[in-house]
């Protein structure tokens, strides 16, 4: 059982955080993208049978209801997907209307992210997002009446500063069981890496981080930047944080199978030229396969527990990182609880260092 | 066959920077067909990456060239192009030991400068027959009659007798080679009589080892022959000698008054002394040739291994690149917060910066560099008497009777136009006016005396940027002066940071205490800990910032599974943990030492 992640690589409007691969949707190409994913699909090689699906991207919300159709097909041609699968998909507040939500469950979509970001037209118009305020409380009270698993992504770190504290309330309105806050982070090369120099203060940065967490405490602070109700954390990317098997569709999809971790082309003619080419394709050693797991188990609240490492690798977690962990804990950036090792919110907070120590 | 001595000329060309020296000898060698026309370069002899990346010239080269007059007769011209930057005139008079005429350029729109006054002293010092010539006639804004006011009235040679010029353009070329072949004398000294060469220069070759660079001033050297080093007695058999065409070629032997090379199988990279006499085993000469001054460094500052590099591939380095360019001095040097290390002398700033940089580049090395400072004379209380070269050995405050700082003098030719401006920023820098001599109606001279530690600093920069690259410099040592100096500590949570202490005038402590102190702030990441930053003189807190304690360190997103691609970058970001310096229980990253070289409180503020 794998996860099958497609990376959908349009958006009506190009937010200058952005650091995905992502073009405007517009001609010709849609379609031919279409036709790429699809072949790409049918010469995967790998296992059948999948256990969630997830529409990423890019903003799959702004495929047409045949262009999903085409992409479905092909999907449940290819993989059996369980009947319990969770099947995930992305939307922008634009593109959420009653019928596109009413289209994508007869999909078969059974859980839907809406890329809210901010409830503050300000923070809105700093981000460069193409809806409004207005747009996103409509379209989170259109999702909440179709879907019972939905949840919102929020960016914070935006300017006004404190649009954080409006946000966070409004999003306590609407009640999602699913959460996202990420940082706003200033990456190489959109845009945004020229204006850097305006990132929020680190100290500002968790005060932030830590009214979230305050506000949401009602969810689990499940993952570094992820609250969920109980049942509702995201199947799919819990895959990603236990270093589970996955294979990315799309251009510059990831995929790991087999221990090897590899990326499609990712320039739109390469990849439609040769989908599901690579671009890298790395033989992961073992120690490495480890530290990664060791690493991602770590940004779950649930942690990692001694008996999974070795039911996982044989090897015992103490020897092969209990001087590191050991630091960690007495940093407190992780708490050993009956041989279960979880991140505090410090850990949270300084979630990379918890990396660098086990990288030793 | 030899050449008979009559058909050799030895010359180099002189000037101030950027008049277009090296611009000139390309047409020598494009007119002597020395160089291959497809491969053809601007600037050709500035071979070194550094030249060329900057466009200066750093070494002085030298070329053997084979040149028929227009009577029929062939001669063999060995041109030495040299630098025309201030720091590197020590390139300029090993050079000139190895001619008997030198070319002395001038900007036809610049006029006389600085240096040009400088190298033509050293020229005439040296007895060099000088061809003043007006460079860049071709230029809108060129001014020859100025010109050759200036060659005659402020450096007192025949401005008639002036060439004109366009490097760029290739006119005159010929003409100055039939001055060049009428007007210097050809080299003097007997074939028959022991044998002396003069070592000008010499190179680390990793295929064939020492390069040595030799002039010969009598007698003959031949293949095969063993010689003697007159300064340690050291012999060696000649494996192979030629001359630079420029490119190396090998030949039987280099007689009286001829310019080359010699390779021997030298081990020792010591026994090469630049400035040195070889000679001939069999039948040596009594009595050396005069040599070189040595030369004293101004500046000074801490070099240590970093990184990937350990001490003894520094010295390694150093030993080699010594061999190359004997103006810098190095002697072993260890610090608390960076290890075992060297401290360094320079004549300058430029030249200091070029020496760190051909040691990264050349011998591929990771170096931390500490604050540049010049020597200090220290009189104790006990009536001792010190040189300081390093910050960190000066004694405590209560032990001293008295600081001395060395003085120049700085002869700053400058339009009148920014006069003003010149005599602002050298009273600024603690200058005492000396005298103005107006050159004519637009140009002048400008005579200060300062403290040298403040002429290292930035004062070449803020010169060339207040007179828009007009106002040229050129200084000599005078003597030391008391001063009200003071050391300078930086402190890391109350541990003081050897590396990074200065010494400064008293006035200025605080200011430059600040700059230093919220430029680590900005320099030290966030740490487990909060480090406090001070400035302290002796036992004074003068200046505090902190660094908090971080709070944050966190890749938020995942990137859709990009998990391998995150542990590589916590892997860099480990392996660039690796490479801070530890200050007790502070991380400082090494770019912090590197960046805090620019004590120039202005552009902080
Ligand atoms: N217009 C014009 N430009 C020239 C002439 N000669 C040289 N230049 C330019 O002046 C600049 C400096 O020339 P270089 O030959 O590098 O000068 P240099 O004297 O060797 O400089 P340093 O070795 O650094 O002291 C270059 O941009 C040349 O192209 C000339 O006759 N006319
Ligand atoms: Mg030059």
């Amino acid at each position: 059982m794998i996860g099958v992640y497609l990376h959908i690589p349009f958006c009506r409007l190009l937010c200058p955080y952005c650091d995905f691969v992502k073009r405007p949707y517009k001609g010709a190409a849609p379609d031919r993208f279409v036709d790429a994913l699809v072949t790409e699909i049918e010469r995967f090689e790998g296992p059948r049978e999948a256990c969630s699906v997830f529409f990423g991207g890019g903003t799959p919300s702004v495929l047409t209801r045949e262009e999903l159709e085409r992409i479905f097909s092909a999907l449940r041609q290819r993989f059996t997907v369980a009947p319990d699968a969770e099947i995930g998909f992305e939307a922008n507040p634009d593109d959420i209307t009653p019928e596109a939500l009413a289209a994508w469950r007869e999909l078969g979509i059974n859980r839907l992210s809406v890329g809210v970001q901010s409830f503050d037209d300000g923070a809105l118009t700093y981000l460069g997002r193409a809806h409004g305020a207005k747009a996103a409380h409509q379209a989170c009270e259109w999702t909440a009446e179709a879907f019972s698993n939905w949840g919102m992504d929020l960016i914070f770190g935006a300017y006004p500063v404190e649009s954080w504290g409006r946000t966070l309330a409004a999003c306590r309105a609407h009640a999602p069981p699913h959460i996202s806050t990420y940082g706003l982070s200033y990456e190489p090369k959109p845009p945004f890496a020229k204006r850097a120099r305006e990132a929020v203060d680190d100290d500002v940065y968790i005060a932030q981080y830590e009214a979230a967490h305050t506000a949401f405490e009602n969810h689990l602070h499940y993952e570094v930047s992820n609250f969920a109700l109980p049942g509702y954390e995201s199947q799919h990317n819990l895959l990603y944080w236990r270093n589970a098997e996955y294979a990315g569709f799309g251009p510059g999809a990831y995929s790991f199978l087999d221990g090897i971790r590899s990326r499609n082309l990712s320039r739109f003619r390469d990849y439609e030229r040769d989908p599901g080419g690579k671009s890298e394709a790395l033989k992961l050693t073992p120690s490495e396969i480890r530290v990664e797991t060791v690493i991602q188990h770590l940004r779950l609240r649930e942690g990692l527990e001694k008996r999974v490492y070795v039911e996982r690798f044989g090897r015992s977690l103490e020897a092969d990182y209990g001087e590191a962990i050991r630091g960690l804990v007495q940093r407190g950036l992780l708490e050993d609880e009956d041989g279960c090792m979880r991140p505090t919110l410090k850990g949270f907070e300084q979630n990379s260092e918890i990396g660098l120590a086990l990288l030793g | 066959m030899a050449t008979p001595l009559d058909r050799i000329r030895n010359f180099c060309i002189i000037a101030h920077i950027d008049h277009g020296k090296s611009t000139l000898a390309d047409r020598f060698l494009q007119l002597t067909g020395a160089v291959d026309e497809r491969n053809f370069q601007d600037q050709s002899l500035d071979t070194m990456e550094l030249e060329r990346e900057r466009g200066i010239t750093i070494k002085s080269v030298s070329v053997r060239l084979t040149y028929t007059a227009d009577d029929g007769t062939e001669y063999v011209l060995n041109l030495i192009d040299t630098p025309g930057h201030v720091d590197f005139s020590y390139e300029v008079s090993r050079s000139m030991a190895a001619c008997e005429g030198a070319l002395l350029l001038v900007d036809a729109a610049q006029g006389v400068e600085a240096q040009t006054l400088a190298n033509a002293y050293k020229a005439i010092e040296q007895d060099l027959e000088i061809i003043p010539v007006i460079n860049k006639i071709d230029l809108p804004s060129a001014d020859v009659d100025m010109a050759r006011r200036q060659i005659e009235e402020v450096v007192g040679l025949d401005g008639d007798s002036a060439i004109l010029a366009s490097a760029k353009e290739g006119i005159g070329t010929q003409e100055i080679i039939e001055a060049i072949i009428g007007r210097v004398p050809p080299p003097k000294g007997n074939r028959d009589a022991p044998l002396k060469a003069l070592i000008f220069d010499a190179v680390y070759d990793t295929y064939r080892g020492v390069v040595i660079h030799t002039r010969v001033k009598q007698g003959r050297m031949r293949k095969g022959m063993t010689i003697k080093m007159m300064s340690n007695g050291l012999q060696y058999d000649v494996n192979e000698l030629g001359v630079f065409t420029p490119a190396i070629k090998p030949a039987e032997s280099l007689e009286t008054g001829e310019v080359g090379y010699v390779i021997c199988s030298i081990k020792t990279l010591k026994a090469t002394k630049i400035g040195d006499t070889i000679t001939d085993v069999a039948n040596p000469a009594p009595h050396p040739l005069p040599g070189y001054q040595e030369v004293n460094p101004l500046v000074f500052c801490g070099l240590y291994p970093a990184g990937e590099t350990d001490y003894e591939e520094l010295r390694d380095a150093l030993e080699r690149l010594q061999l190359n360019d004997g103006s810098f001095q190095y002697t072993p040097d260890s610090s608390d917060a960076l290890g075992l290390g060297f401290r360094l002398g320079f004549l300058g700033l430029l030249h200091m910066e070029i020496i760190q940089e051909r040691l990264e580049r050349e011998f591929d090395l990771t170096l931390v560099t500490t604050i540049p400072n010049v020597g200090y004379r220290v009189l104790k209380s006990s009536g001792e008497e010190m040189i300081i070269e390093n910050a960190s050995q000066m004694p405590a405050p209560n032990e001293i009777e008295r600081i001395e700082e060395p003085y120049i003098e700085a002869e700053i030719i400058t339009p009148t136009a920014f006069l003003g401006a010149v005599c602002d920023l050298c009273k600024d820098k603690r200058g005492i006016h000396v005298r103005i001599d107006y050159i004519d109606n637009n140009r002048c001279m400008v005579f200060y005396q300062l403290p040298l530690a403040e002429v290292v600093m930035d004062f070449y920069d803020r010169l060339k940027t207040i007179s828009r690259g007009y106002a040229s410099l050129e200084y000599r040592l005078l003597d030391n002066r008391p001063g009200k100096l003071v050391r300078l500590d930086i402190l890391l949570n109350g541990e003081p940071v050897d590396a990074l202490s200065t010494i400064v005038h008293r006035d200025r402590a605080e200011q430059i205490g600040r700059t230093l102190a919220s430029r680590l702030q900005r320099l030290i990441p966030r740490q487990q800990y909060e480090v406090a930053i001070q400035a302290a003189v002796g036992n004074k807190i003068i200046v505090r910032e902190t660094v908090k304690a971080m709070r944050k360190n966190v890749t938020a997103k995942c990137y859709g599974g990009d998990i391998t691609r995150k542990r590589k970058l916590l892997e860099r970001q480990k392996e660039g943990k690796k490479r801070m310096k530890q200050v007790g229980r502070v991380e400082v990253p090494q770019e912090a030492f590197m960046a805090l070289l620019q004590v120039d409180g202005d552009r902080d503020k």
